[in-house]
């Protein structure tokens, strides 16, 4: 299998100096192409700080992060924005669309970013929504839908391009469990398909359904288990 | 073009705010247009006039104010005899009136001698001028231009036609014995005039005897108060100030600074030196308030940036590079400016027309206006929008993201 994510000996520290927060202590973590892995653990214990890592939006203090091959823990903010685009499918627990812009606009925006011709935007755009099952919604404007159908179209807009690692980051969060369950449902269908998945949560009965479980607390890895139970 | 698409979907969203901000641009365009299209439509009609008095005589006059002596048509024909430099000197006596043939078209009847005609840009095209003998005899005779002639009879064929003339409710037959070149383009306009194709306003003004004035239609009396010289070529300065000095000896006024000549390069000196504060203080208003507008844009578009902060993350975090950003919101503040700037160009072209409506020249609205006032109001977009959208480019996804 293909070394995805290979994070070696990271940390990560806010005010550096007399109160620092050593928020990543020396981890190391490594994905293959593939796997669907759960990182779990509790508040404060550096979840969206690796979260933020491994999607490119912030570089490690020190030691290095490999993705695709590439070290990226030393890049510009316009070389990381390239490789978030290129490589990275985000599902946020805010959902995080923009309000003012209908279902296929929000899925088309990383589609623009990337120079795809207005045609195949479309295409690519009608067809992600179609596979989370939102065709009938696509010029529905957010504020027009339900939290479940706004992740719907989030999940949309990380899979359009197909980019190699789906991150997401309590993306059952802000749902109530009917919805959550969905979410999962759809989570789990695109691993089948043989994506690669990164699941944060600290949500155990979440956790539970990835093959791979990683538990992090005060910002070093506590276990690293292969989850027999996992019903993928 | 993307970008363009929302930048202008982001105006439109937020129709009532992003008014309010073109206002100050708006007024200062609007204010710029109009001067600029009140200006030109001046300079036009006036300047036009001041080529008439170059071109033609030299114009004295006699203070009203400092005495109320005059002069008859006699003396001013002797000061024309005694000052070498000149043709001769006729006297000028004017009269507002209407011509009336197939047309009626308002008249400034011109009313002088034979020497009326030396001036250089009196090309006879038809017939012949009045005589000297016409000229004191008050004969109901009349010289107009090709153009002038057009207006009034649909032809440039007009000697030996006659028009009614009307001055002060009296009125006379006039005959016309000569007509002068015009200008094709001067032709071709009363042409249109006539067809009713040109709405503009058009008048005429027909060279008759200065005794038909007086005699004919009471004007004046017998009293000459201006009269003109036609100076021989490159004598216009001792030419004018000879016959200022037979005039005062003439009329015993030596020393009263009674007698004025109007010059043409006093005229034109003192023409452009009113327009240039005219438009100094209309630039200044308008460069305030586009500033002002500027500063309003600035402000709007940093709450903007501010409120949108978390789109601006979520733009990041998909793949937007800085620059994308930065071009997303340069080109929405530009565009802000720039149907700002329009509606001010058409909010301007509606003053300046209303504006036209009471004065006697047409408004002049010119191409390069219309590139100006969109280069400046983008410009004006751009420039002031450069501070939030570099605010807006250089945010933190992280902490964009996390905004409420
Ligand atoms: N920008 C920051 N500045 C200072 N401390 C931070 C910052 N972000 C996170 N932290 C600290 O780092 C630790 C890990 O935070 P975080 O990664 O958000 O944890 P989790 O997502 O698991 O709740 C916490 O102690 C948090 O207070
Ligand atoms: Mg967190």
């Amino acid at each position: 299998m293909e070394k995805l994510v290979d994070v070696i000996d990271v940390c990560k520290i806010y005010n550096p100096g007399e109160n620092e927060v050593r928020a990543l202590d020396h981890v190391s973590l490594s994905i293959n192409t593939g796997e669907f892995v759960a990182i779990i653990g509790q508040s404060g214990s550096g979840k969206s700080t690796l979260m933020n890592m491994l999607g490119c939006l912030d570089t490690p203090t020190s030691g290095t992060y490999m993705l695709h091959g590439m070290d990226v823990s030393h890049m510009t903010d316009n070389e990381q924005s390239d490789v978030r685009n290129r490589e990275i499918g985000f599902i946020f627990q805010g959902f995080n669309l923009i309000q003012s812009l209908t279902a296929q606009e929000n899925v088309e925006l990383p589609l623009i970013y990337r120079g795809v011709s207005r045609k195949e935007r479309e295409r690519l755009a009608v067809e992600a929504l179609i596979r989370v099952g939102l065709g009938k919604r696509m010029d529905h404007k957010p504020t027009e839908m339900s939290g479940g159908q706004q992740q719907r179209v989030a999940i949309a807009r990380a899979i359009a391009q197909a980019p190699p690692i789906l991150l997401a980051d309590e993306p059952t969060g802000n749902l109530d469990s009917g919805s959550s369950k969905e979410i999962i449902g759809i989570i789990k269908n695109l691993y089948k398909e043989g994506r690669t998945v990164i699941l944060i949560t600290h949500d155990p009965g979440i956790a539970r359904q990835a093959k791979r479980i990683v538990t992090i607390s005060d910002g070093k890895i506590q276990s690293d288990i292969i989850n027999p139970d996992a019903d993928v | 073009m993307e970008y363009i698409r929302n930048a202008f979907a982001s105006i439109i969203e937020n129709k009532g705010r992003s008014f309010l901000t073109m206002l100050g641009i708006i007024i200062g365009i609007s204010s710029v247009i109009t001067i600029l299209a009140i200006g030109n439509g001046m300079k036009q009609s006036v300047g036009g006039e001041l080529n008439d008095m170059q071109a033609g005589g030299i114009t004295i006059q006699i203070n009203a104010k400092k005495t109320d002596k005059y002069l008859t048509g006699a003396q001013v024909r002797m000061i024309g005899d005694e000052v070498p430099e000149v043709y001769g000197a006729s006297p000028t006596i004017s009269g507002y009136g209407d011509a009336v043939a197939r047309y009626k078209i308002p008249a400034n009847f011109k009313g002088g001698n034979e020497y009326l005609f030396h001036d250089q840009k009196n090309v006879l095209s038809d017939g012949r001028y009045f005589n000297e003998n016409e000229a004191e005899s008050a004969a109901a005779v009349a010289v107009l231009s090709q153009s002038e002639a057009v207006l009034l009879f649909g032809s440039t064929d007009a000697v030996g036609k006659s028009f009614e003339a009307i001055i002060g409710g009296r009125s006379r037959e006039l005959t016309v014995t000569g007509v002068l070149k015009s200008e094709e383009r001067d032709i071709t306009s009363a042409y249109r005039y006539n067809s009713g194709r040109d709405k503009s306003y058009q008048s005429i003004r027909p060279y008759v005897p200065y005794t038909l004035m007086t005699q004919g239609f009471g004007l004046a009396g017998e009293n000459v108060v201006s009269y003109q010289i036609f100076p021989l070529p490159n004598e216009q300065d001792p030419a004018s100030l000879r016959a200022r000095r037979v005039t005062e000896n003439m009329m015993g006024l030596r020393g009263q600074g009674a007698v004025n000549v109007q010059s043409f390069a006093s005229m034109l000196d003192s023409f452009e030196k009113i327009l240039d504060v005219v438009t100094l203080v209309v630039a200044f208003i308008a460069a305030i308030s586009l500033i002002v507008g500027g500063i309003g844009v600035m402000n709007i578009m940093t709450v903007s940036v501010t409120e949108r902060t978390r789109e601006i993350g979520i733009r990041k975090a998909l793949g937007a590079r800085t620059g994308s950003i930065l071009l997303q919101f340069l080109l929405e503040s530009a565009m802000i400016t720039l149907i700002g700037g329009l509606i001010g160009m058409m909010a301007g072209y509606g003053l300046t027309f209303i504006v036209s409506k009471f004065m006697s020249f047409p408004p002049q609205i010119r191409l390069e206006d219309v590139a100006l006032v969109v280069a400046i109001s983008s410009s004006i977009g751009l420039f002031f929008g450069i501070y939030p959208a570099f605010r807006a480019a250089k945010m933190n996804p992280i902490e964009a993201l996390r905004y409420e």
